[in-house]
């Protein structure tokens, strides 16, 4: 319980310096008088009633009031940021990591509990998030990034009460702010929120160790054409590097990882760099491992690895087209081809059969041989995708490459089989290799006859009712098709393919017959086309109805899948976050809203083709993303296939090569940045504090809270007026006996 | 699967080798199986009352004939007509039109229906068998300047894709000799029109056991030669569009033609 004397309330405090102004200026204009006074002798008793008088004014006027209070001391709010990004698992100088140095800071800060209110957030990627047991050894589950601005943005912008203070523990070694413009960065993040940040560090001394500190491309990497890669070296510690040895290798599906390149990084000063020049030739996301070599005393040898995910563009999509025949059909895809800037198209022709008499000589003929032994053993690889139309593999020589242009699709090639009476089986494609990565079955009673005559409209299947891959020739054609004359005759889809297209009356096994089928073979693609009427679509009465649109749209959704191209996949693949190994790692599927539908999730392991995980979710309702946990997975390359399904229906597989990394960029550079931690401290009058003086941490002070408060005025206002009136009174009497006027 | 299904390559084959009079052609009105529906087919086009007879109405079978028998591509051995107002036209992407006389102007169906034909990418081969007097000639330009009135036909020689796209020729020719070049209406690159004034269809006419009925004029007789290979040239860029346009033929072909000079 305190008591004081105050003004009466109902004064506003501008009133009350006027008053007491006033009360200042009459006492000083007294005292002059009186000092001025001829007689002496009058003083005293003048001075006192005048300023007894005065004091009786004030009072008057202030009414002074009595006031008792209860209540308590209220500590500050103090917000804790503890760094939760993979780098806390480092070591820290001595042989405890990072992570334990971290819990015996919140323990110091702990003990200080009963001077502030504190809040204990860890801090990594986005908005920071509340630690579960403060008093417990500190166990978040680590973050492939350091983003402090987030967190302090998160904290200026969000609807709690604003701390007083921030106490920030980490080894400096941030993604943001970066080591360039600290104090103005801090400053943005905290807009109008004016707090002290104080740093811990966690770690001064940099590991001995030898890293791969960054790999960058130079430029963009665009398939077929060559590109430097950069990788950066560091070495610290005290660690004697010299050159490093740098090799990259690329992640496949099966086998061991090929080699790309090799190189040396020189290392002068704390760093070197070295770019290593690499072709690569398909598209998409491609998972490479870049490993140094380290010297002799490399203290951390998980971040001598690393894997990144390198996403090939491509310039053009480069495409092989080879005909056995010219036809009506053939015209129609060659002059689409032609057509699409995107597309480098190479074509060849059977224009002449042995059987066929020219009359003339070779040099009136503008005929070339066709070149299939140096297309198929030399160029393959520069092609994105092969089309094969109606074209006879053993009478034109490619029986002999089938070997090479099967291994060249689950490579990651791509290819297109069109119908004709010369593919599929009567084109001495069945039991061959080519069969393996066919989406249908091929067998010796699909060669002769091989084909169907007569004529027959395609149907959709449900996935070709809904598949993107088919969404622009549903825009201009709706759900119906031209007739076609015929098909090839092929067997049962392959247990991972789509059909999107199917006939109407005949079968293959027990189910019909596929007509457009798709399927997804080793990290290529496979496309089969029965029919070599889709001419129509281009030109034709039937064609003539959609101003021969439907023939492009038909192409366009074939090869934009085939190439991957995001408009025509089943879904949109991407990771929560960076995966670290041994973290849960969450797979984000983005796809059309389509109800009841639901997300088959295969993650195989490259290189192995181990199969790590498989599940199944519910599609997110009204199109929402669709998040997948896919369990912790040991460093690596992956493939994540992921097929949308929907009753009987399945749009085709969609796949994305992800890499897991140990420490991923946060282990990259180990070294603790503590200059950066001061500068932050010093941009928001801050301090540097070692964890063993936190102790000693100042911190704002208390702020007192009334729990009851009672207000009894002095005197009543009358009796202040009447002491008042006389005090006046006998003032002005002792100045006339006195001689004053 | 219990339907009749038959080796359509092989019979195609087959009657590319046999004897003219026993070939084996597909049905008339429209390619009815799997592997000939794209088959080329010169289909005359009638405008107006015209009828398809006399000496030149074998010369479409010819023009296939020769197709088959010179080069991979297969073709339908029994062309038919078309009626340039009928929807058929729109079937395919080939037609002939050929005449000796002016020709009344086309009907409004006629003009929307070949110019839907063409804005499709049909190619129309408009064949003069008069270039002497050059009525149907002037009269069929008159009558396109309805149906693309926004194009005017150029001279095309060797250097268009049409001149190589099977054989190399230097020179166009029919059943009369007429100019070294073709005229063609050209859009985006694209030939649309190819005018003759060759009597092509002339030089193709055949009558019992294969035999020319036309005599050639204005050349000897290995004229004939060279408008065959027209014809053939004509198909295979009707086929293969701008094939031998691609970088892949071009410095061949350019070595070709200068060692033939």
């Amino acid at each position: 319980m305190t008591t004081s004397v105050e003004a009466s309330g109902d004064l506003a405090p501008a009133w009350i310096l006027a008053a007491l102004i006033l009360a200042a200026v009459s006492l000083v204009f007294l005292a002059v008088e009186l000092w001025r006074a001829p007689r002496r002798g009058v003083a005293p008793l003048v001075a006192v009633t005048g300023v007894l008088a005065v004091a009786a004014l004030v009072g008057a006027l202030l009414r002074p009031v009595s006031v008792s209070r209860s209540g308590s001391l209220v500590g500050p709010r103090l917000v804790v940021l503890v760094d939760a990004s993979k780098s806390i698992d480092l070591p820290a100088d001595g042989d405890e990591t990072r992570r334990a140095v971290a819990t015996r800071g919140i323990a110091a800060l702990l003990e200080r509990s009963r001077e502030v209110r504190q809040t204990f957030l860890s801090f990594g990627e986005g908005e920071p998030t509340k630690v579960p047991d403060p008093s417990a050894p500190f166990a978040v589950a680590p973050m492939p990034r350091s983003d402090l601005l987030s967190a302090l943005e998160s904290l200026a912008e969000g609807n709690d009460e604003r701390p007083s203070a921030i106490v920030v523990l980490s080894d400096g070694r941030l993604d943001r702010p970066s080591d360039v413009g600290v104090d103005v960065s801090v400053r943005e993040a905290l807009g109008g929120l004016s707090v002290p940040i104080h740093t811990v560090p966690l770690a001064r001394a940099a590991p001995q160790d030898a890293t791969v500190r960054a790999v960058r491309v130079a430029g963009a990497a665009v398939a077929h054409q060559a590109f430097d890669l950069r990788v950066e070296v560091g070495c610290h510690g005290g660690l004697s590097c010299g050159d490093i040895p740098v090799t990259v290798r690329e992640l496949r599906d099966q086998g061991e990882p090929v080699l790309l390149e090799k190189g040396v990084a020189r290392i002068e000063g704390q760093t070197g760099v070295v770019a290593l020049p690499l072709m690569l030739h398909r598209t998409g996301a491609r998972v490479l491992e870049v490993a140094i070599t380290p010297p002799e005393g490399d203290t951390l040898p998980d971040d001598d690895v690393r894997y990144v995910t390198i996403d090939v563009s491509r310039d053009r999509v480069r495409l092989l087209h080879i005909a056995g025949r010219a036809t009506y059909d053939v015209r129609a895809l060659r002059t689409w081809l032609k057509s699409d800037a995107s597309i480098d198209v190479v074509a060849f022709f059977i224009l002449r059969s042995p059987t066929d008499d020219v009359g003339a000589t070779q040099d009136e003929l503008a005929l070339i041989p066709f070149p299939v032994d140096e297309l198929f053993s030399v160029h393959l690889p520069s092609f994105d995708a092969v089309v094969l139309q109606d074209f006879n593999a053993e009478v034109y020589g490619l029986t002999q490459h089938l070997p090479a242009l099967a291994r060249y699709v689950k490579a990651g090639g791509g290819l297109v089989m069109v119908g004709g009476p010369d593919a599929f089986g009567p084109g001495r494609y069945a039991s061959s290799p080519i069969g393996d990565v066919l989406p249908i079955a091929l067998g010796p009673e699909h060669v002769r006859p091989g084909v169907d005559l007569a004529w027959f409209t395609p149907r959709f299947t449900e996935a070709g009712a809904f598949a993107p891959m088919l969404g622009p020739l549903r825009d201009v054609l709706g759900s119906d098709l031209p007739p076609m004359p015929g098909t090839n005759l092929v067997g049962r889809p392959r247990e991972d393919a789509t059909v999107l297209l199917e006939h109407p009356t005949l079968t293959a096994g027990d189910v019909p017959m596929p007509i457009l089928a798709v399927a997804e073979i080793g990290t290529g693609r496979s496309v089969a086309l029965t029919v070599d009427g889709s001419h129509r679509l281009a030109f034709s009465s039937f064609a003539a109805g959609s101003a021969g649109r439907a023939h492009g749209a038909f192409w366009d959704g074939i090869v934009g899948w085939l190439m991957r191209d995001p408009r025509y996949e089943s879904a949109g693949l991407s990771l929560a976050r960076s995966c670290l190994a041994g973290e849960e790692a969450k797979l984000v599927v983005r796809s059309l809203p389509s109800e009841g539908a639901e997300i088959a999730v295969e993650i195989v392991r490259l290189g192995s083709g181990e199969v790590v995980h498989t599940s199944k979710v519910p599609i997110a309702a009204k199109g929402k993303p669709t998040e997948v946990a896919i369990g912790r997975l040991p460093a690596g390359g992956y493939r994540a296939s992921v097929e949308i399904r929907k009753g009987k229906g399945k749009a085709p597989v969609v796949r994305q090569d992800f890499a897991c990394e140990k420490g991923g960029d946060e282990w990259a550079d180990p070294r603790p940045d503590v200059e950066r931690l001061r500068l932050i401290a010093q941009a928001t009058g801050g301090s540097l504090v070692e964890v063993k003086d936190l102790g000693r941490l100042d911190l704002p002070a208390a702020t007192p809270v009334d729990a009851e408060r009672q207000v009894h005025p002095v005197a009543p206002p009358w009796a202040w007026t009447s002491a008042a009136a006389c005090l006046l009174g006998a003032h002005w009497l002792v100045r006339r006996r006195r001689g004053l006027s | 699967m219990s339907r009749l299904v038959l080796p359509r390559r092989d019979l195609l084959r087959a009657s590319v080798a046999a004897p003219l009079g026993l070939a084996l052609s597909v049905g008339a009105g429209r390619a009815d199986a799997f592997g000939e529906e794209g088959a080329f087919h010169p289909r005359v086009v009638l405008a107006g009352d015209a009828k398809w007879e006399g000496v030149r109405a074998t010369a479409p079978a010819r023009w296939s004939e020769e197709l088959a028998r010179r080069t991979s591509a297969p073709a339908r051995l029994r062309p038919a007509t078309v009626r340039a107002d009928a929807p058929d036209l729109l079937a395919e992407p080939f037609a002939i039109w050929t005449g000796a006389t002016d020709v009344p102007a086309l009907t409004p169906r006629e003009v929307a229906n070949l110019r839907r034909f063409l804005t499709l990418g049909g190619i129309l081969f408009v064949d003069d068998q008069e270039p002497a007097t050059g009525s149907f000639g002037r009269a069929a330009r008159r009558e396109l300047a309805r149906v693309v009135p926004e194009q005017t036909p150029i001279a095309i020689g060797p250097e268009n894709v049409v001149f190589r796209s099977f054989y190399l020729l230097r020179k166009a020719a029919g059943r009369i000799a007429g100019p070294p070049k073709l005229d063609a209406i050209v859009r985006g690159g694209a030939v649309q029109v190819v005018f003759g004034k060759h009597d092509l269809l002339g030089a193709l006419a055949t009558g019992a056991g294969g035999v020319p009925t036309m005599a050639i004029e204005g050349g000897p007789e290995a004229q004939r030669e060279i408008a065959v290979r027209l014809a053939v040239n004509l198909a295979m860029y009707v086929l293969c569009s701008n094939y031998k346009d691609d970088q892949v033929h071009a410095e061949h072909l350019m070595r070709r033609r200068g060692s033939a000079r």
